[in-house]
């Protein structure tokens, strides 16, 4: 094996591990502590939960620009119905709802239609952002109309006492998520046919494959996603804005995106995923406690994510 | 220029030999019909010509001076236009912009640009041929094929400092009706008296005999024949073109024909085809052949359910077939190899296995939807056996095999679930002989065991070698069928240049 061929495959596991290496070094006694790696397991849950399910639509070879504006209109739509008085588990039942229909209507554009996802779900992209604004006539939803309950669950985990530490519920809601996931894509029929339609859309179709349905279904589970990820949001700042999902979208593309640069053919792969993921949270937690102006780490993380890609462009010509 | 020569020309691609020491003479003012096969030749000469292949050895003259085309830039330097099915037009632009996209845009001022001018050189151009009936600004997508071929033809005449010398038409008429194509050949008759040279493909032998005063012939890579056309009939040329007969090689049928029908079509017509009548008893294969894009495509649409039955009746194993798409005919044990193995049946990057299973995953299954592994490894390890597969492993990423053991994993694939009916469009397109003669074995097993098979093929050798009865198709319908007794290359061919009585 040459050096290219090394980089081409392991070159973003060495990036990650030296950024590992150069924060551990900078900050010995704060990052690579316990505390701090739940810690950054928590902040990235919710991108997590999007990026795990953008998964899903991005084998077959499709986008969802829709994920952020959905997590908002999720988020919006649980709080509004908590400070009219029901119950948490029809907020939550209709937040996932609206998210599994949006997702559905994403599908049916791209896949019954015919528009291309880009354009598609940059149309609800806006349409679910305005239904947030609308719904929740423009203002934050906080305080005593978001149930503690629900709140609780994000400031509460696992513990484990042995270890002196807690898992956070929201941590281990996303690595639940992730199984299922792996397990939808790697083990399932369903998840070859979404690998065969990203392979090849018109074999796939010749050979059988009923490719506008289970385009559809993708999608749907792709907004049930990020409406998850909506909920788990509002849970952790114990109120919902009709913003809130807004910086998900780009970090969950950029995710899956750096997660491909690992995977044999470039293809995406739910656990390469995961390590995007952790570069992206990483590298953030790791930022901030630097004090590195935030501008700055948005000029890194964009920087970062084109490199990588760019070098695995750069090999595959090659081969 | 008064002369171009190709001499020596030869070239291979690894152990096949595409041309082999063909010798060439282009006159200006002449049409040079090429003729061949698929598979003889004149693709590969007319890339080198177009500077997109580099022949192994070539000398090229004009006049008697050397020249080299080592690119696409040499070749168009050099005056050589290319114009075929597939035309380079940007619909969306006027039909004076598509004729500059090749030429700088004549400037006002270095900054405007000069539409008047350009109106006025595309009307020019397109008034030398006598082309008069095109707009110049209409957008080109409002043109007919062959009045946007015309475009084409016409947008080499814009610059008049250096005339364009030679005009290569890689069958221009597939695509054109009988007007467009009465009007493509005044054109061409007007670019002979300019003094260009003219080389002319086409299958359509009548065509040839009308337009050409010269024919060549290729053959397996051989310069056949050259001669004047006048001196020439529809006989003559397919003799040249087959040589001799290949029927041989192929393997010999064993074990009688079954009555019982697998599959029966009456009357089937749907948007693209019309009047189809066969039937396949157990173990037969009937043939499909006819002119390029004839309707052997939409035979395959029709049963795999792809275009919808507007008219008649599909009968299999003695039921109404009413197919919803191709998962319902796979699902009915029809299977499809497709004609673009690359394009429409494989995932080039996926694995042996995942490519072999595709369509049986749910057949393959754990309690409908878990994936069994071990099933799948078991059946792609068996169907690779059977196929005679020469690979590494089922992990194996399909790109890396050979043509030809690609399409057997396509096989493979297709035999799967014990088809009744198989369904092959150019199954040994791009395939080596040995991986051919696997495949012409494979189908004789097939039928042997009651499989009903249909086969269509552009190799015509092919159909008479391994086809009971053979549907001749023409413009999208059914001609007729013919029983493969003594039936030779020529007389098949005969049959697709007949015209039909009425």
């Amino acid at each position: 094996m040459n050096i290219m061929n090394i980089i081409k495959k392991y070159g973003t596991l060495i990036g990650f591990l030296s950024i590992i290496i150069f924060f551990t070094i900078n900050l010995p006694t704060t990052f690579l502590t316990a505390n701090n790696l739940i810690n950054i397991s928590q902040q990235i849950s919710m991108l997590a939960v999007v990026a795990f399910t953008m998964t899903i639509v991005m084998v077959m070879n499709d986008f969802d620009l829709s994920v952020g504006s959905m997590a908002s209109l999720s988020g919006i739509v649980a709080a509004v119905l908590f400070s009219m008085g029901y119950p948490i588990w029809i907020g939550i039942i209709a937040a996932l709802l609206v998210g599994i229909i949006g997702g559905l209507f994403n599908g049916f554009l791209v896949s019954i239609i015919g528009i291309l996802p880009f354009v598609a779900t940059l149309g609800t992209l806006t349409m679910f952002s305005g239904f947030a604004f609308l719904v929740s006539g423009g203002k934050t939803i906080f305080g005593r109309d978001i149930p503690t309950e629900f709140s609780s669950f994000a400031r509460t985990g696992l513990e484990i006492t042995s270890l002196d530490i807690k898992i956070p519920f929201l941590s281990i809601l996303a690595l639940l998520i992730l199984l299922i996931v792996w397990f939808i894509l790697e083990q399932t029929i369903y998840g070859r046919r979404l690998y065969a339609i990203g392979g090849n859309t018109e074999a796939s179709f010749l050979a059988g494959i009923k490719v506008k349905q289970l385009r559809l279904s993708a999608f749907a589970l792709t907004g049930l996603g990020a409406a998850i990820a909506g909920l788990m949001y509002s849970s952790r700042v114990a109120s919902s804005n009709p913003t809130q999902g807004s910086g998900l979208m780009l970090e969950a593309i950029a995710a899956v995106f750096l997660g491909m640069t690992m995977s044999e053919e470039g293809e995406p792969r739910v656990l390469f995923t995961l390590l995007g993921v952790l570069i992206l949270g990483v590298l953030d937690n790791g930022l901030t406690q630097m004090n590195v102006d935030s501008y700055i780490r948005e000029i890194l993380i964009g920087f970062i994510v084109i490199l990588a890609v760019a070098f695995s462009s750069i090999t595959k010509r090659r081969n | 220029m008064q002369k171009l020569e190709l001499l020596n020309l030869s070239k291979s691609f690894s152990a096949f030999k595409a041309l082999s020491d063909v010798n060439i003479e282009l006159l200006s003012g002449e049409t040079h019909a090429l003729m061949g096969e698929n598979g003889a030749g004149k693709t590969t000469l007319i890339k080198i010509l177009a500077g997109i292949l580099k022949p192994d050895q070539m000398v090229m003259k004009i006049d008697n001076n050397i020249q080299k085309v080592n690119s696409a830039i040499d070749s168009k330097n050099l005056g050589f236009n290319f114009i075929h099915q597939e035309l380079n037009i940007v619909s969306y632009l006027s039909v004076a912009e598509n004729m500059f996209l090749s030429h700088p845009y004549p400037m006002r001022y270095g900054a405007l640009i000069n539409w008047n001018k350009i109106y006025k050189l595309s009307k020019d151009a397109l008034k030398k041929l006598d082309i008069t009936h095109i707009n110049v600004e209409d957008k080109c997508a409002s043109l007919s094929t062959g009045d946007q071929m015309l475009v084409k033809i016409a947008s080499c005449l814009i610059k008049t400092e250096t005339s364009p010398t030679l005009y290569v038409f890689d069958e221009p008429t597939a695509a054109l009706t009988i007007q467009e194509s009465e009007k493509l050949f005044k054109v061409i008759s007007n670019l002979k008296k300019k003094k260009a040279i003219i080389l002319y493909v086409s299958h359509r032998m009548n065509e040839i005999l009308e337009i050409s005063d010269r024919v060549t012939i290729l053959r397996d890579g051989l310069n056949v024949l050259t001669e004047e056309s006048s001196k020439l009939s529809k006989e003559k040329i397919i003799r040249s073109m087959i040589g001799k007969d290949l029927s041989d090689n192929f393997p010999k049928k064993t074990g009688k024909l079954n009555d019982k029908v697998i599959i029966e079509v009456s009357n089937g017509h749907t948007k693209n085809i019309k009047n189809i009548n066969f039937k396949i008893n157990e173990g037969e294969v009937l043939g499909i052949s006819g002119l390029a894009n004839s309707g052997q495509r939409e035979i395959f649409n029709m049963l795999m359910g792809i275009d919808n039955l507007v008219k008649g009746k599909l009968n299999f194993l003695n039921k109404i077939y009413k197919p919803t798409g191709p998962k319902d005919a796979w699902k009915k044990l029809i299977s499809f190899v497709p004609r673009e193995r690359r394009r429409d049946a494989l995932i080039l990057k996926m694995s042996v296995k995942f490519n072999t299973t595709l369509p049986h995953y749910a057949k393959l299954s754990k309690f409908f939807f878990l994936a069994n592994k071990k099933k799948e490894n078991n059946i792609t390890n068996e169907l690779s056996k059977k196929v005679q597969l020469k690979y590494k492993n089922n992990n194996q990423s399909i790109y890396q095999l050979s043509g030809g053991n690609q399409q057997k994993v396509v096989f493979g694939r297709a035999l799967a679930s014990n088809p009744k009916l198989l369904l092959l469009d150019e199954p040994t397109r791009g395939v080596d002989v040995g991986a051919k003669l696997d495949i012409y074995k494979l189908i004789r097993k097939l039928t042997k065991n009651g499989c009903g098979i249909i086969l269509n093929s552009t190799d015509l050798s092919e159909i008479i070698g391994m086809c009971d009865r053979i549907l001749v198709l023409k413009n999208h319908e059914q001609y007729k069928i013919i029983e493969n007794l003594d039936v030779t290359t020529k007389d098949l061919l005969s049959n697709f240049y007949e015209e039909k009585k009425i």
